[in-house]
């Protein structure tokens, strides 16, 4: 009797701190981001007050307003930069789930030699460091005329994304059987037909999973996108950001609207689908 | 309504006085692309591109708007790839030595006349060899002496100071005496005495002009280093110093020039060595905690009698390979004319054409602050020296401020430090075959 | 007629192979070639001005390059070691849960919305000396009256960048082993329960090997971003004061672009992908063995 009481007491002591751990745990990952949020809403003089105001006195949306007024008012062609963001991170990722699937239904399905090689090679292109690959990549797009595009944005975070998307979902691809898109296709499918009725929804998890990493990385990417893009036609939200930094000073409240409107969509994105996410990743990396 | 005409009428005159051309609509159709420095302050003058459009019959499309660090990895990335269709660029006198073959000489298309209002000693800043690469706009740059008045005023800190050192406690005018008023105003680490930009270009262009004010050089006339030398181990112990005592925050290695000047303004500074551009921040009730207790005097001398002023000016450049450099050249000569400048230096900036400079000393007579201020920084522009002129003084820089920082923060001693920045600059200068 | 036809999987290939050639081999090609010549940007013809290796040699005997190079691999290390940890520990805290669990996961993800960018210049307030959020919390809690100098001193530095750098990527390594722990089935440890083992025994032989192949993944994945870091290094000290905090990106950006000398820049950008590239290849090697061991390999 004794013992099992002593037992649920340690049972719950465990589950105590194990809510503790959690809690600290979440309050490290949210107070950063929190903190920017927070200074979006309040003056700057507020936000480098020294000794600090710990409690906010003055919260207004006057960055927000700023932000959307016109050019001498502090404004920033936020609106433009927010279409340019989603047009090339969703076309990228869009592209790159289509390439990706092709790849890893290659790599999946078919043997051939020096596969193994290829594969590593697809993934070392991702290795390259964005600052050693900014240079020469804009001399190349200068000479084809892609500088300043959506084009050539979405060009080179194709890139980006492909190896990725291409080992994710050829993980999903191998677990399903051969035999079953085989069946398919005795029974009067094309190859093609197979594919999307049989082979293609088993997959989905993996195609999702792989297109919430490629739109996360296609939308905060700033190194290459700094060097590609020159004027409002083609700047994204993470370039947009240093609009807020002047010759000699910063606008950190203003820099923080702008990171609250990046951040919403990419949220909202995730929370949606999530759960495929986790499901996409579980089988994806496994079966790899 | 009128006053506008009479505005538009007057810049058309002068429009067509500098470009000696007379006909309103001389550039119908063309377009010219700019790059042109983004920032509040800067973008006052811009208004003035439409007037210029409705004169000229051109057009003008700004493609990229940044600051000039952004702005010069732009030019060189387009140097590299050719891109070079656009004609005016905003260019800045430190960083103008980079790009030798990236912009035109101004003068076949400038009347001598028009030249020769400008500022003699920023004209002559503003040229490789011969060739006028720029046309210096209204934001001339030069640091002076910003401090807290009621310190100076106190009587404790009067007796106090009269006590330590046996002299009167006074504005300080050379920089010995501003070493030791810093470490006698420092209360750490709720205030200190002074601040100094810690990094990057900022603190090699506050050394150089320290070397300069101890009587050395930082190049010899084949540009190789100078700087090891008895005037620049003086010049970079005034850093190390003040470091050591604590009399500057101890982030200030890190510190650029947003830093300072909010520094500055929290009121927990007592002297700061600054720009122009600060001097209505400083003072501005809601910007500034400091604000009705600023003064302003001429930047202190060193101890070779020589006062510091390392200066630069921003201003407009037309691109080589511009397809219509005429209208090009009319543009950057409209938004750096007297119009132009007057209308910037209204914000708070200094002129760079003489006949401005007694336009701004005239209106500010109506206000305390702003003619001391004006009047510092008239007697600060008469010592003020251009940043060397070698397409390598940024790539100087870059060497050389790594080891002010090491020998700062107690890394290295002083001549260690200046001995390795020397060596890594002298075999940089061979390596380009300056000698 | 026996017409030429490509094999399936080529077709299949292609697009992908394409992308990448036009993306990133092309470009890369380009900056091999520079590397050999004396290429400064604001040069244009220095681009056919061959200098051999002399590049390469000079980065070979550059101190201030090798140390730049080292502290890289130690901060990779570091980072990517406590960011697996803490990645794993969050992972398993998070599937205890019932109750929320979807908020929870989303909240986890938080800091991958943030940009590099943004989050360089997030922690150099939250680490500034004088107005920061640590040193202002630190000192109206009473436990220090001084201003700590997070960004400068050469320990600090290293850890104030560290804390960014596992800020903003723990959550891929928590996501990735979060989907791992889904993948444990429940029947070897109900039964290990069953004979008496205690809950750590369970999850060093059950859970650990099921999940090991998700820990090689994400660092895999890592080690191939890891040049992100270079936005946030950047943007809160660009190397300095005093190369303290200089890593082979911070030297490559500014060596590149700021003094121009292109080739140079490239001959260590190159130094740098052999790096990129080791880690790849070493985490791919582990990732195929645990795989192995699951029996899974292939």
């Amino acid at each position: 009797m004794d013992e099992n009481r002593h037992h649920r007491l340690r049972a719950r002591t465990l589950k105590g701190l194990q809510l503790f751990a959690l809690f600290i745990a979440m309050c490290f990952i949210c107070i950063p981001g929190l903190w920017v949020v927070l200074n979006s809403f309040r003056p700057t003089v507020e936000i480098m007050a020294k000794p600090p105001v710990w409690i906010p006195q003055d919260l207004n949306l006057d960055h927000y307003r700023a932000m959307f007024g016109g050019v001498g008012e502090g404004g920033v062609p936020v609106l433009r930069y927010f279409t340019n963001s989603l047009i090339i991170s969703v076309t990228s990722t869009v592209i790159a789930i289509l390439v990706g699937m092709a790849g890893g239904y290659a790599f999946a399905r078919y043997q051939f030699k020096g596969k193994a090689a290829i594969f590593i090679g697809l993934m070392l292109t991702r290795a390259v460091p964005g600052v050693a690959l900014s240079l020469p990549l804009f001399i190349v797009m200068a000479r084809t005329g892609l500088i300043d595009t959506h084009i050539g944005l979405i060009l080179v975070y194709v890139s980006l994304n492909v190896p990725f998307t291409i080992w994710l979902i050829d993980g999903f691809f191998r677990q399903v059987p051969v035999e079953l898109a085989e069946a398919a296709e005795i029974d009067g499918c094309t190859r093609w037909q197979a594919f999307w009725k049989v082979e293609f929804p088993v997959a989905r998890a993996g195609v999702a999973s792989a297109g919430i990493f490629a739109f996360l990385t296609s939308w905060n990417e700033y190194a290459l996108a700094s060097q590609l893009t020159r004027s409002t036609f083609s700047k994204t939200m993470p370039v947009g950001l240093r609009d807020f930094t002047s010759e000699f000073t910063i606008n950190w409240g203003g820099m923080c609207a702008l990171a609250v409107l990046m951040i919403i969509p990419a949220l909202i994105l995730t929370f949606l689908v999530q759960k495929h996410l986790i499901a996409g990743l579980t089988f994806g990396g496994v079966k790899g | 309504m009128r006053n506008l005409k009479l505005t538009a009428l007057l810049g058309a005159t002068a429009l067509a006085a500098a470009t000696g051309a007379a006909s309103a609509a001389e550039f119908d159709g063309v377009t010219l692309q700019a790059k042109l420095i983004g920032g509040q302050q800067y973008e006052a003058l811009y208004a003035r591109i439409g007037e210029w459009e409705a004169a000229t019959g051109a057009e003008v499309e700004i493609i990229s708007k940044k600051n000039h660090f952004e702005l010069d990895k732009e030019f060189k990335s387009d140097l590299a790839a050719g891109t070079l269709g656009w004609c005016v660029g905003s260019n800045h006198s430190s960083f103008a030595s980079q790009y030798p073959n990236l912009y035109t000489d101004l003068n076949p298309y400038l009347s001598e006349d028009f030249v020769a209002e400008y500022v003699p000693s920023n004209l002559s800043a503003s040229k490789i060899g011969d060739a006028l690469v720029m046309l210096p706009r209204a934001q001339f740059d030069v640091s002076v002496l910003y401090y807290l008045k009621s310190l100076y005023e106190d009587a404790d800190n009067q007796a106090a100071y009269k006590a330590e050192t046996g002299r009167d406690l006074a504005p300080p005018d050379t920089w010995e005496e501003y070493k030791a008023q810093a470490i006698f105003f420092t209360d750490a680490p709720n205030f200190y005495g002074t601040q100094y930009a810690g990094k990057d270009e900022a603190i090699v262009g506050r050394f150089y002009e320290m070397i300069i004010a101890e009587g050395g050089q930082l190049f010899n006339e084949d540009w190789s280093p100078a700087f090891d030398s008895e005037a620049g181990q003086r010049a970079l112990a005034w850093f190390v110093d003040l470091y050591q005592a604590g009399a500057v925050p101890p982030g200030t290695t890190s510190y650029l020039w947003d830093d300072l000047g909010q520094g500055f303004a929290s009121g927990t500074i007592a002297l700061n060595l600054d720009w122009p551009g600060w001097a209505g921040f400083f003072n501005g009730e809601d910007t500034s905690k400091a604000a009705g207790d600023v003064g302003v005097i001429v930047q202190p001398q060193g101890s070779a009698g020589i006062r510091t002023g390392w200066s630069g000016h921003h201003g407009f450049s037309v691109t080589e390979s511009c397809e219509n450099k005429e209208a090009a050249a009319s543009l950057v000569a409209w938004l750096t004319n007297e119009d132009s400048q007057k209308l910037e230096s209204a914000g708070g900036s200094l002129p760079t054409r003489t006949a401005v400079w007694d336009h701004v000393l005239e209106t500010s007579q109506s206000d305390p602050f702003r003619s001391e201020a004006i009047a510092a920084f008239q007697a600060g522009s008469e010592h003020a020296f251009p940043a060397p002129q070698t397409p390598y003084w940024i790539e100087a820089t870059n060497l050389i401020y790594p080891e002010l920082q090491a020998a700062i923060l107690g890394d290295k001693s002083i001549e260690e430090a200046l001995g390795d920045a020397s060596e890594a600059v002298d075999e940089m200068m061979q390596e380009n075959g300056v000698y | 007629m026996t017409r030429f036809r490509l094999p399936a999987w080529f077709v299949l290939l292609l697009p992908a192979i394409i992308v990448l050639a036009a993306v990133v081999l092309i470009p890369l090609l380009l900056s091999l070639y520079s590397s050999f010549t004396s290429y400064r940007l604001t040069r244009p013809d220095s681009l056919y001005n061959w200098i051999g290796t002399f590049n390469y040699e000079k980065a070979a005997k550059s101190a201030h390059f090798w140390a730049a190079f080292g502290r890289t691999l130690l901060l990779l290390t570091i980072a990517l070691n406590l960011e697996m940890l803490l990645g794993l520990g969050l992972a398993l805290l998070v599937n205890q849960v019932t109750y929320g669990q979807r908020a929870l996961r989303t909240i986890m993800m938080f800091p991958m919305m943030f940009s590099p960018l943004l989050v360089g210049f997030q922690f150099k307030f939250i680490f500034n000396d004088n107005v920061g959020l640590v040193n202002n919390a630190l000192q109206s809690l009473g436990l220090s009256n001084t201003a700590i100098p997070w960004l400068v001193d050469g320990q600090l530095a290293f850890f104030s960048i560290l804390v960014a750098e596992m800020w903003s990527s723990t959550s891929v390594f928590a996501i990735l082993i979060l989907a791992g722990l889904f993948a444990v089935p429940r029947d070897p440890i109900e039964a290990a329960k069953v004979d008496g083992c205690t809950p750590w025994q369970s999850f060093r032989h059950i859970t650990l090997p099921y999940i090991m192949p998700f820990i090689y993944i994400a660092l895999a994945i890592r080690s191939l971003d890891v040049a992100r870091a270079y936005d946030i290094v950047q943007i809160m000290t660009n190397g300095g004061p005093a190369r303290r905090t200089e890593l082979i990106w911070t030297m490559i950006g500014r060596t590149g672009y700021v003094d121009a000398k292109m080739g140079y820049a490239n001959a260590m950008g190159y130094i740098s992908i052999f790096l990129a590239i080791f880690f790849t290849i070493y985490f791919f090697r582990k990732l195929n063995a645990a795989r192995a061991e699951l029996g899974m390999g292939g």
